[in-house]
């Protein structure tokens, strides 16, 4: 790769966020900030209750913040409205959740189409793509099995391909091995890898294992709401 | 997304739980049955009684009388009054009738024949005034130069329709009862000698144009026994029906004193009776649609339930990129698919629970019937209810079920599109 700097896909700029929990005002974050450039893999590590699960939500657009702003590919994305913010989340982000969350009642490449129908596509095209998604992490044998026949790591694998089916810009996984053995969520994770070194496709990925969060290319330390430091894994340098 | 796909998720989740969704469609197609039931059942209602005020009312024909109903019977008409009727716009036929009430009729063998009401008129007007009225079963309606005839109707003539009292061409004597208009002032019984010039056919409908207890004779003969020319009725035939009101007050301001005369107008009737039909069936409409409304808050409370069990998946569906109107689309197309199918079903139903509903009441009324041996209904007088499908009351039936179906599945549904994805997502 050259040496010119690469393009800032992602940027949190000095973001605040307080939950009220009756009348206790608790402070999930507390302003952070940091870039992630276009095909990186980033972690984002921290103990529990070190506001996590709320930066990612706030990246993804799922909720707003009190101060601050996230701009994606340039644009803040809390000046859009409910449902710009919703078009931002069927094209620009993909989900990656620790319980899976696919619908239950839907067969694999039924869920891994859900956002190609959303976005309305024509239904062929939407199940060839989803065809082709399931059979790139390893799931082609089982594109009829609802989500109670499959594995954890195989819902977890379906869940990976309807975060990616819409091409997005960044992939936002929270805790993706958290409900997986070991050996499955390494596996998940070297998954994960794959498509971010094949697809160049950028990751966010919430982990509270050490090792996941330091196999990344850079490390986000979250801490009581602010950033502990930013860490740059020397092993996984893409030069 | 797109509605078809939409549509489809909706099915696949009410099929999900066919129970649940089996109970709340129940719900509607009870409201529908019964809206469609009973409007198909009200039309049949009004089909059979517009029939019978049809035979009954010569829809055409007014009916004049002197005096009025409540203020009492005035003066008989004159031939001048006729005439004055002859001459108003939009009349067509005028002819006036004689009753003679005090007359009784008696055959050769002195058996009384059962003319209810002697009535005198013109014989070529009474034809073409009332043509369908007036048909000979045996011999012929006399012209009007012939006296001293009697033309008797079909139950006149035939007692408890198997006894026959009298034949065509035999002779017959009316006895009338006057009261001398000099002194003494005396009742005087007259007897006359009629000859039988034909007897009516079967008029078989009841209301005030059924001649089956008359007997006619012509008004020469009646003027000639009376001794005056005075007349009871008038019936007048307009040329347009629906002008029958207009030709009804021309002809009251032709007798300028008020309550002089009353004018029996069928249509007015008919239309009169028609609303009445109309505010019962609307009446019934609104007691069925309180089923449907039942059925509605079934539709909101199951789906509320639906809302808060599929919290999760929701969040889920925001997460990936769904918006809030495609969450909203996507509960009230279940609402909808629940209207449809409760409604196609309620229809069939209503219908069907409008036949069985009619057989039932033919039956009873038919028992009813039965059990009155003093006077035996004749079969053209026996009610039955048909059943009319009523497309207009269908098409509200089924209109009504879905605006009922998506306005109670509306609250659930914006719930649903309101939800926070954040919180949806955390909801266990």
């Amino acid at each position: 790769m050259s040496g010119l700097p690469m393009a800032s896909i992602l940027e949190v700029r000095e973001v605040k966020k307080t939950y009220h929990m009756g009348k206790v005002l608790v402070p999930a974050l507390r302003g952070v900030s940091f870039d992630v450039e276009e095909g990186e893999f980033l972690t984002i590590f921290g103990p529990s209750g070190s506001g996590k699960s709320t930066l990612l939500h706030l990246i993804g657009g799922l909720d707003r913040p009190d101060e601050g702003e996230i701009l994606i590919d340039g644009s803040n994305i809390f000046k859009l409205n409910d449902s710009k913010l919703a078009e931002l989340r069927l094209t620009k982000i993909g989900f990656v959740f620790q319980f899976f969350n696919l619908l239950p009642r839907l067969t694999a490449l039924r869920n891994v189409e859900l956002p190609l129908s959303i976005a309305g596509l024509p239904e062929k095209e939407v199940m060839e793509r989803a065809k082709e998604m399931l059979g790139f992490v390893g799931l082609e044998e089982r594109l009829d099995h609802r989500p109670f026949e499959l594995s954890g790591g195989e819902q977890q694998r379906v869940a990976i391909a309807r975060a990616l089916i819409n091409n997005p810009k960044i992939v936002l996984a929270d805790e993706p091995t958290g409900n997986l053995d070991t050996k499955t969520g390494w596996e998940i994770v070297q998954l994960m890898k794959k498509l971010n070194e094949e697809k160049e496709q950028t990751f966010v990925v919430i982990t509270h294992d050490p090792y996941i969060a330091e196999s990344a290319d850079r490390m986000v330390h979250l801490k009581d709401g602010l950033i502990e430091g930013i860490k740059k894994a020397p092993r996984r340098n893409k030069q | 997304m797109k509605v078809s796909k939409i549509l489809v998720m909706a099915w696949e989740n009410m099929t999900q739980r066919k129970l649940r969704t089996s109970l709340t469609t129940l719900g509607v197609v009870i409201g529908i049955t019964a809206i469609v039931g009973l409007a198909s059942l009200g039309e049949g209602f009004r089909v059979e009684i517009r029939q019978r005020m049809q035979q009954g009312f010569e829809l055409d024909v007014l009916i004049v009388i002197p005096g009025s109903l409540t203020a009492g019977l005035g003066q008989p008409f004159t031939p001048e009054d006729v005439n004055g009727i002859r001459n108003i716009t939009g009349v067509k036929l005028v002819t006036p009738l004689i009753t003679l009430p005090q007359a009784n009729v008696y055959n050769k063998e002195n058996e009384r024949i059962n003319a209810v009401t002697v009535g005198a008129a013109n014989f070529s007007e009474m034809t073409q005034m009332l043509p369908e009225k007036l048909i000979p079963l045996e011999g012929e309606i006399p012209s009007d130069d012939e006296n001293d005839t009697i033309v008797l109707g079909y139950k006149a003539c035939f007692w408890n329709e198997t006894t026959r009292l009298a034949n065509v061409g035999e002779n017959v004597t009316m006895q009338i009862r006057i009261q001398l208009q000099t002194p003494p002032y005396t009742t005087i019984n007259i007897n006359k000698t009629l000859r039988v010039a034909a007897i009516l056919s079967k008029s078989g409908s009841p209301g005030i144009t059924n001649f089956d207890y008359w007997a006619f004779i012509p008004t020469q003969t009646a003027d000639q026994v009376t001794g005056r020319e005075a007349y009871n009725l008038i019936l007048v035939k307009v040329l347009d029906t629906e002008k029958s009101e207009q030709v009804a007050k021309d002809i009251e301001d032709f007798f300028q004193k008020p309550y002089s005369i009353s004018i029996l107008v069928p249509i007015t009737f008919m239309r009169q009776v028609d609303r009445i039909l109309t505010l019962a069936e609307i009446f019934l409409m609104g007691i069925a649609s309180i089923a449907l409304l039942v059925a509605g808050i079934g539709i909101m409370n199951i789906m509320t339930v639906s809302v808060i069990e599929r919290t999760r998946e929701i969040g889920i569906l925001k997460a990936i990129g769904a918006k809030n109107r495609t969450v909203l689309a996507m509960f009230l197309s279940e609402a909808l698919l629940i209207g449809l199918i409760g409604g196609i079903i309620g229809v069939f139903s209503g219908y069907g629970l409008s036949f069985a509903l009619s057989r039932a009441i033919s039956g009873f009324m038919q028992s009813q019937q039965q059990e009155n041996t003093v006077f035996q209904t004749p079969e053209t007088q026996r009610m039955t209810i048909n059943p009319v499908f009523s497309p207009q009351w269908t098409i509200i039936a089924f209109i009504f079920a879905i605006i009922v179906c998506i306005i109670f599945g509306l609250y659930p549904a914006r719930k649903a599109s309101k939800l926070n994805p954040v919180e949806a997502l955390r909801y266990e």
